[in-house]
């Protein structure tokens, strides 16, 4: 029985299947990190000459300014420039030279000047590289360059933050305002909310968050400090007005005559 | 734009409408008048003709009407000539580095030898003081300078700031180094007109010059005219810190400048004591000095950091038991005060902080060296002695302006 029906089938060649060859899953783990060590390895490739782009800008603007800066340092050093300056006391150079000389202020600036422009050239050809192949994933490159900008606009908004703090706080004093501190600190803070919004938005973080939170702020410290004031200076303003009614009054006064109050020799002056 | 080299030009002075004067003037005195109203205008012609009778005298004034432009006047005596300035400042309470590159101008131009420079107000000079300025001129010295007798509460910036720097750094004695009435010889106005010309060849018409210590730098004599009366111009702003700034900025800036000069002067010059007859013997009044004590201690309260950036711990320890103490015995040291104005002396050369910020800063603390004046000076002779005292501080606190000055990086405690 068996037989009969063995030989009423056809014969059928004998397949052979041979084993199939399963990866491991360390094997996996090494092939998935081998691709991605190789795609870091092609990424910062291709940042390579974007960088190299930027390095040498900077190396060479700097290089030509420290050239130029020599060369104007020993122009105006001929020409007697600090003399010159020395004898114009009230020049507007003198004030923001530092103590040492204004040649070596002018000098130090040419120097940074070409170093900053090394930077944005830089910075632009690194730019250009990069985004010629828009396919790879360069999320932290757009704020690289935007850096400069971000802590040039960082850099001048505390310096104009300092300034006019310490200016309103000055002038608040010699007016006698007894929140001259508050309103010094409540200037302060507007310019530096000011410039952390202008940095955030030149590094297009936030979006309209950080325009909405910036005028939300800023409206506060207005809202608070136009308060503070008008509450504090009710009677400064009432002193005014009553001088102004005074003053009027004074109008039909015979003016040799002694002002109510006023004793002879109850001033002094300054000059 | 005017420059030194057209003081000897005859032809430059035809064309600035002075013209070139042949006698009243030539060899002799000019005399340099600010503008004056025509009353005051009057009065000053007649108190010159009074003081210079028979002298024939050349009196410069941007008054003059055109026609009476060269041309004698009522007195005999006096040819009076109109110019219009070279350089015109827009300030007319103090002399001004206009007033000086004109002066000498004029002076060139017409050959004078000396020079009469009278500022605004000058109307009030009696001729007795006119008469005694340019008799120290005509004498040996170099520089006249008027000392006014002023008031004990008058003239404060003078007495606190102005006459105990100017005394103890270049060792002069007149009382008024910014005096709005100076005696001048031929030298020493060149000396400032160069000076001067600096200033106005920048367009710095409202500069202003120190006549005192330019004539200390170059060792010209000084006299000093004292119990000179008369009204003293003001500033036409009320505005306290604006005026105090750029006086005492100007000053600040002239020692600076002057830093080679000072340093090596080491005594004062002998001086005939006392500023001058006082203006009254009256005592004054007693003074309430609370607003200006108020704006000290809100000062001390706000400007505390500030303050510590210019000044040593010793002197904030002082301002801090002068911002505790009562109206009734406020008293500024001398020596406490003449730390603090050389200090911010220092901080002005060095730019420690802005020097706006910095004039801005010292306005308080001469508001506090004035409220402790006024307590001490009742009457001219108190006044008289607290000034002397100052001066006398400074002086003594010169070798501590010295030693920052050549050290600043020093431990200063």
């Amino acid at each position: 029985m068996y037989l009969t029906l063995q030989s009423a089938q056809p014969v059928q060649p004998v397949q052979t299947f041979q084993p199939i060859y399963t990866p491991s899953i360390w094997e996996n783990m090494g092939d998935a990190l081998h691709q991605s060590v190789t795609r870091v390895l092609s990424l910062l490739i291709s940042l390579l000459p974007g960088l190299l782009a930027l390095l040498l800008a900077v190396a060479v603007l700097a290089a030509i300014g420290m050239l130029l800066s020599y060369i104007v340092r020993r122009i105006l050093t001929s020409v007697r420039f600090d003399d010159r300056l020395a004898g114009n006391q009230s020049s507007g150079i003198a004030d923001w030279s530092p103590s040492h000389s204004p040649t070596i202020l002018v000098a130090r600036t040419v120097l940074w000047a070409c170093v900053l422009l090394g930077l944005v050239i830089g910075i632009s050809a690194f730019s250009a590289s990069y985004s010629a192949d828009s396919q790879t994933p360069y999320v932290f490159l757009p704020y690289l360059t935007h850096s400069v900008g971000a802590i040039l606009l960082l850099f001048v908004g505390n310096l104009i933050a300092r300034f006019l703090a310490r200016s309103v706080l000055i002038g608040a004093v010699n007016q006698k305002l007894q929140y001259a501190r508050f309103l010094s600190v409540g200037v302060k803070w507007l310019v530096l909310v000011l410039t952390a919004a202008m940095v955030l938005d030149h590094l297009h973080i936030g979006g309209t968050i950080v325009g909405l939170a910036f005028g939300i702020l800023f409206g506060g410290i207005v809202l608070t400090l136009s308060l503070a004031i008008g509450l504090g200076s009710r009677d400064l303003v009432t002193r005014s007005i009553e001088k102004s009614i005074d003053r009027s009054d004074l109008i039909s006064r015979d003016p040799l005559a002694p002002l109510p109050g006023e004793e002879v020799g109850e001033t002094f002056r300054h000059f | 734009m005017a420059t030194i080299d057209t003081f000897s030009n005859p032809a430059r002075a035809a064309e600035t409408g002075t013209g070139v004067a042949t006698g009243a003037g030539e060899g002799g005195l000019l005399v340099s008048l600010s503008p004056l109203d025509h009353e005051g205008l009057q009065r000053t012609l007649s108190n010159l003709s009074a003081a210079f009778p028979g002298e024939s005298l050349l009196i410069a004034t941007p008054d003059a009407a055109p026609d009476s432009s060269s041309a004698e006047n009522a007195q005999g005596n006096i040819r009076m000539i109109s110019y219009a300035p070279a350089a015109a400042s827009r300030d007319s309470w103090l002399l001004t580095a206009a007033d000086y590159f004109n002066a000498y101008k004029m002076a060139k131009d017409h050959g004078a030898r000396s020079i009469l420079l009278l500022g605004s107000e000058s109307a009030s000079l009696a001729p007795e003081a006119l008469v005694r300025m340019v008799h120290a001129v005509s004498t040996g010295s170099d520089l006249a300078s008027p000392s006014y007798a002023l008031g004990p509460r008058e003239g404060l910036v003078n007495s606190g700031i102005l006459y105990p720097v100017t005394r103890s750094l270049f060792g002069t004695r007149p009382h008024f180094p910014l005096a709005v009435d100076l005696g001048l010889s031929l030298r020493m106005a060149e000396r400032l007109a160069t000076v001067a010309q600096r200033f106005t060849a920048i367009n710095q018409m409202d500069a202003l010059i120190w006549p005192v210590a330019e004539a200390a730098a170059v060792g010209y004599p000084i006299a000093e005219i004292t119990g000179v009366a008369r009204s003293i111009p003001q500033p036409a702003t009320t505005d306290l810190n604006a005026v105090l700034a750029r006086v005492a900025g100007s000053l600040f800036a002239d020692v600076d400048a002057k830093a080679a000069i000072w340093q090596r002067i080491r005594t004062t010059q002998a001086g005939n004591g006392a500023a001058g007859v006082p203006a009254s013997t009256l005592r004054e009044p007693a003074m309430d000095i609370s607003a200006m004590l108020e704006t000290f201690r809100i000062a001390y309260t706000n400007l505390a950091e500030i303050w510590s950036l210019v000044l040593p711990p010793n002197s904030l320890l002082g301002l801090k038991r002068l911002a505790a103490m009562p109206a009734a015995t406020f008293r500024m040291p001398d020596a406490l005060w003449a730390r603090i104005v050389f200090d911010f002396i220092l901080a002005y050369r060095l730019r420690t902080l802005n020097r706006g910020h910095l004039l801005g800063a010292l306005t308080p603390l001469y508001l506090a060296w004035v409220a402790s004046h006024i307590g001490q000076a009742t009457d001219a002779a108190s006044a008289e002695q607290h000034m002397e005292s100052v001066a006398a501080a400074f002086e003594a606190e010169k070798p501590y302006l010295v030693s920052r000055w050549r050290w600043p990086d020093r431990f200063n405690p």
